[in-house]
């Protein structure tokens, strides 16, 4: 554990290897292990995390609309389960909807949603994780993360900044998808494109990282677009107040939260 | 009309005063419009219109470091009863006392229980009413003024309501909807001369209501423990012989669980309602029940959801009921079988929504059909159309309220 213990070091000093020579002699060739370490990169910096997140959704007409929250995500362990909960504000009809999910990388997730109107808690079924998520062009499963367990994967091209991954499902039937394609990047691990590509070969949907922003020791991307190639709608994600590592208990995702949010933990409003 | 103004003079200082007192006050709210017509005509109605009303609410809230204070009161200008009304739908002051218990203390809407439309152990106020005349759905739940307590601990956790005041439900009282009357045994509207007001408890401190639930999740599974002290929620019991309706006191013991099954959510329920009538041959009170249920939903494709429930409920005492009963062929069936489905499909990027809510007996041979259509055309702007289909005969539970089958149109802008 010496060596990424000193490339950390360097990293806090602004030391980080930023040269492209010097990352490509240091090259990973295994691609479980890129697309394991991207995995952590993208949905695991720190030992939790909250964001204040505004949505943009474009339809395929140029009509806006917009989904504002508060997300709070806690890693019951590194790359395993995963606790999250999204407080919603805007807009009107929305807001103060709190919505739970328990992720378990080997069972079916828990998800709760908070009423406020009728002081309802319903109790969602995991169902399809290829679903919109609040009417977005984000799906649940871009939010918190597609097991890697699902797909075959396979390093198809290193270029002087990225990995280039292929996933292909190991469960044919089980999304709207043949393949899709991620360009990691070398010096972050961070995926910064996916593009998802039907059965007759035509890309049909494109997630993009807008900008990435070092928060706290971890890159992390402030700004995403999902888009629906065949449609011309997107979604545009922007991300601020974010921070990692705030030490949030265990008991603030519970049904508690739901009914009575925790305003501690939120950013100031 | 004293409660209204008070409700006014209320809103009007919250709304002048809480500006003052903080800066931090959220203003939201909605204008709502609302039109529904009856598809039959009923001879005993004025009308036909069911629904004709412009409603505003004004939603205020401050949070607080310690408290949060909100308010949210309705507006409506109500066509059909001619009346502009002011219903407080919330007031309240909500602490995080401690660690270990939440406390919300004002008027407030409630809901517990796993059912889907169908309640067993969550006896807060409903409004049949806004249910069957197309408002949005959350108006089934009324508010009431109450203390609820939230203790939190690592074995379970518990909830504690009291409402000091009993708070019954909006029932129908055949204003705008005609309903079946055991004691003539006939349709009845309001303005039926066999009609009588029901009585009331009388406000004593023994008179409130008590509930409380003992609740935890083990393994993804929510466990709870329900209890109820209070009264019918709708006036069943006699005061005497042909006199008028009340309430008479009842108990409710009852349990849940819920959690995933299969890649969809199952739940279960049952509650003893223990009534005043222990030998069950008190011909002015109702009977004990046990209520059960069980359902379950899962979604078939990205966006389309289906659920199913059984419900029923079961007379104790049936034999003596009908021995002791004056008009034995009107008294509920010993045990009312009940089946729900619900189908919702979200289209176009969520926007659209297509819905179908069914209740159905099939030993009363009565049914409820919900279908609705909403549409998002911004994400201030919502547009609803929809239908409340009732059919059976008179003396069935929705059967009675077949003259009242309706299609209505509501459109409303939130800021």
């Amino acid at each position: 554990m010496r060596f990424p213990f000193a490339i950390s070091v360097l990293a806090l000093l602004g030391l980080a290897p930023v040269d492209p020579t010097w990352a490509a002699a240091q090259d990973l060739t295994d691609v479980t292990q890129i697309v394991e370490r991207a995995n952590l990169a993208a949905y695991y910096a720190g030992d939790d995390g909250r964001a204040r997140v505004g949505m943009t959704i474009t339809d395929a007409q140029g009509r806006e609309r917009t989904r504002d929250f508060v997300m709070l995500r806690r890693d019951v362990t590194d790359g395993g389960d995963q606790d999250y909960v999204v407080l919603f504000s805007r807009p009107a009809d929305v807001r103060n909807t709190v919505f739970l999910v328990k992720k378990h990388v080997d069972s079916d997730d828990d998800r709760w949603l908070y009423l406020p109107g009728l002081d309802l808690v319903r109790r969602i079924a995991a169902g399809d994780k290829r679903t919109s998520f609040v009417g977005s062009h984000f799906l649940y499963e871009d939010v918190s993360g597609r097991r890697t367990s699902e797909d075959r994967h396979e390093l198809v091209e290193t270029t002087a900044t990225h990995y280039v991954v292929r996933n292909t499902p190991l469960d044919a039937g089980g999304q709207e998808f043949a393949h899709w394609t991620v360009w990691i990047d070398k010096s972050t691990l961070l995926p910064t494109r996916m593009d998802y590509v039907d059965e007759t070969g035509d890309v049909y949907r494109r997630i993009e990282a807008l900008a990435v922003e070092e928060i706290g020791g971890h890159a992390t991307v402030t700004r995403m677009r999902a888009s629906d190639l065949r449609s011309g709608g997107s979604t545009v994600s922007d991300f601020s107040d974010i921070e990692y590592d705030l030490s949030i208990p265990e008991d603030v995702f519970t049904e508690r939260t739901l009914r009575n949010p925790p305003r501690q933990w939120l950013p100031a409003r | 009309m004293s409660s209204c103004r008070l409700a006014t003079t209320l809103t009007a200082f919250l709304v002048l005063a809480m500006p003052a007192a903080a800066q931090d006050v959220e203003l939201y709210g909605f204008a709502d419009f609302g039109v529904g017509a009856r598809v039959v005509a009923d001879a005993l109605q004025p009308g036909d219109l069911l629904l004709n009303e412009a409603r505003f609410q004004l939603d205020l809230a401050h949070y607080g470091d310690r408290a949060e204070l909100a308010v949210k009161t309705d507006f409506t200008a109500d066509g059909v009863v001619d009346s502009v009304q002011v219903d407080v739908r919330q007031a309240t002051m909500g602490l995080r006392a401690t660690d270990w218990l939440d406390v919300r203390a004002g008027r407030q809407v409630l809901t517990w229980g796993t059912g889907d439309l169908v309640f067993l152990n969550d006896l807060f106020p409903k409004d049949f009413v806004s249910f069957f005349i197309g408002r949005e759905e959350e108006y089934l739940k009324a508010p009431q003024n109450a203390l609820r307590l939230t203790f939190y601990s690592p074995l379970a956790n518990l909830d504690v309501v009291a409402t000091p005041v009993f708070e019954p439900d909006r029932s129908i009282t055949g204003e705008r909807i005609s309903y079946f009357d055991p004691m003539s045994g006939q349709l009845v509207s309001a303005s039926s001369s066999v009609l009588q007001q029901p009585t009331r408890p009388t406000q004593t401190l023994g008179n409130g209501e008590l509930a409380w639930r003992l609740f935890r999740t083990v393994a993804g599974y929510e466990l709870a423990l329900y209890g109820y002290a209070g009264f019918t929620k709708q006036p069943t019991a006699l005061e005497t012989p042909g006199g008028p309706p009340r309430h008479s006191r009842l108990n409710v013991h009852g349990a849940s669980v819920r959690g995933s099954v299969a890649g969809g959510i199952a739940h279960a329920e049952t509650a003893y309602y223990d009534g005043a009538d222990d030998e069950g041959d008190e011909p002015l009170v109702p009977n004990s029940q046990w209520r059960g249920l069980a359902g379950y939903e899962r979604e078939l494709l990205p966006d389309l959801t289906w659920g199913i429930q059984y419900y029923a409920e079961h007379t104790v005492d049936h034999d003596r009921l009908l021995a002791a009963s004056s008009a034995p062929h009107v008294e509920p069936s010993e045990t009312r079988h009940v089946v729900t489905t619900r189908l919702t499909y979200r289209l176009v990027q969520q926007t659209l929504t297509v819905s179908l809510f069914a209740f159905a007996s099939p030993n009363d041979g009565d049914a409820h059909l919900r279908p609705s259509i909403a549409y998002e055309w911004s994400d201030a702007l919502r547009l609803t159309g929809g239908a409340n289909v009732m059919l059976g005969d008179d003396a069935t539970f929705f059967g009675q309220l077949e003259r009242a089958t309706n299609v209505y149109l509501r459109a409303r802008y939130s800021f």
